[in-house]
């Protein structure tokens, strides 16, 4: 691979709800952290609902997102950004939170996106 | 320097968020569901004009939705225009 | 310019279906290199060899293979995607004991790392979701 590879900042924007595709954010960012390229992961808007915690999903026979959001810190994805407001519109209480995660607001999200050279929303 | 391409309909979260994050140094381009956002006259209409960044619109999707009379400060492009759009701006970030 | 697409869309996403392989084309027309499109998630759906569409109805599946037959561009179908929504090559169908392939052999299944090495080759990695 390159010697300065390209940083990536992924968006997950869905709930674990929302079909798979919040799954394929989680998947797309491991797969760019296995490669040893640069990656960060922003939840934003009903994304944050991906770290509500005790979430029992195999009450409904899926696979369970929190095991793999767990072990991001596994494959040194530390980079982990999540949108405040969106947050507090939920009512999410963050130290709950497994993660060592970095609440943002909007002008700080605005920066994240800027400081990388590629975004992909989710 | 982004271009957004949103193409959620005007009452999903996702186009909501969108305009929380464009800057007067981006484009926004509208597709799909998203040019419902430019129908004369609507809040979402509004919106867009006071978010800062330069306005585009899929013409063949507007067409298609019956999205017509657009105001002219939304650019109409075709598909060589938004290739063209992806070429002047480095990140390209789709809302859907 | 190199481009690479990542498609999250499925075919059946009303007008945004056919934006991505409109885009491929016009992006080939403008005399840049196309080379590679990633269906991810929803996407594989588009690697779909059997769908029947009512008359009037445009397929998408032969303008992404048109763009295969006359620019040799790379289709490839998110492994994990690809079995969750039933899209099998013929190495998959026999290996899942699944009876015949479901995908297009325009299409190629392949890992996540496809999509991270198209990102890291190309000028431009363009996003279409619903």
């Amino acid at each position: 691979m390159e010697t300065n590879p390209k940083s990536t900042l992924i968006v997950t924007r869905r709930s674990p709800c929302q079909g798979g595709i919040a799954k394929s954010a989680l998947d797309t960012v491991l797969a760019m952290a296995v490669f040893d390229q640069p990656v960060a992961l922003l939840f934003q808007g009903e994304g944050v609902l991906q770290l509500l915690p005790d979430q029992a999903t195999e009450l409904l026979g899926r696979g369970s997102l929190s095991r793999q959001l767990e072990s991001l810190p596994l494959y040194d994805i530390d980079s982990l950004f999540v949108d405040a407001p969106a947050a507090r519109h939920y009512g999410l209480d963050l130290t709950l939170c497994a993660l060592a995660i970095s609440p943002l607001e909007d002008s700080q999200i605005r920066d994240l996106m800027l400081q990388h050279h590629t975004v992909l929303g989710f | 320097m982004i271009l957004h391409t949103l193409s959620a309909a005007p009452g999903d979260s996702v186009y909501l968020d969108c305009l929380r994050f464009v800057g007067e140094e981006d484009a926004l381009l509208l597709v799909g569901s998203g040019v419902y956002g430019a129908l004369k006259g609507s809040a979402s209409e509004a919106a867009l004009l006071d978010c800062g960044a330069r306005l585009f619109i899929l013409s063949a999707h507007a067409e298609a939705a019956g999205v017509r009379n657009v105001s002219g400060l939304f650019t109409m492009l075709d598909m060589a225009g938004f290739v063209t759009l992806t070429e002047q701006y480095p990140r390209q970030l789709a809302w859907h | 310019m190199i481009y690479s697409l990542l498609v999250l869309s499925s075919p059946l996403a009303g007008s945004s279906a056919r934006t991505a392989a409109d885009f491929a084309g016009a992006v080939l027309a403008r005399g840049h290199t196309l080379e590679r499109v990633f269906f991810l998630d929803a996407g594989v759906q588009h690697g779909a060899v059997s769908r029947v569409l009512p008359q009037g109805e445009h397929n998408t599946l032969d303008e992404w293979l048109e763009l295969r037959r006359t620019h040799s561009v790379e289709l490839l179908l998110c492994v994990s995607s690809a079995l969750r929504y039933g899209m099998l090559d013929e190495n998959e169908a026999t290996r899942h004991e699944r009876g015949a392939a479901t995908v297009h052999p325009a299409f190629t299944i392949a890992g996540l790392g496809q999509l991270v090495e198209a990102h890291q080759q190309s000028d431009r990695l363009v996003t279409f979701g619903g």
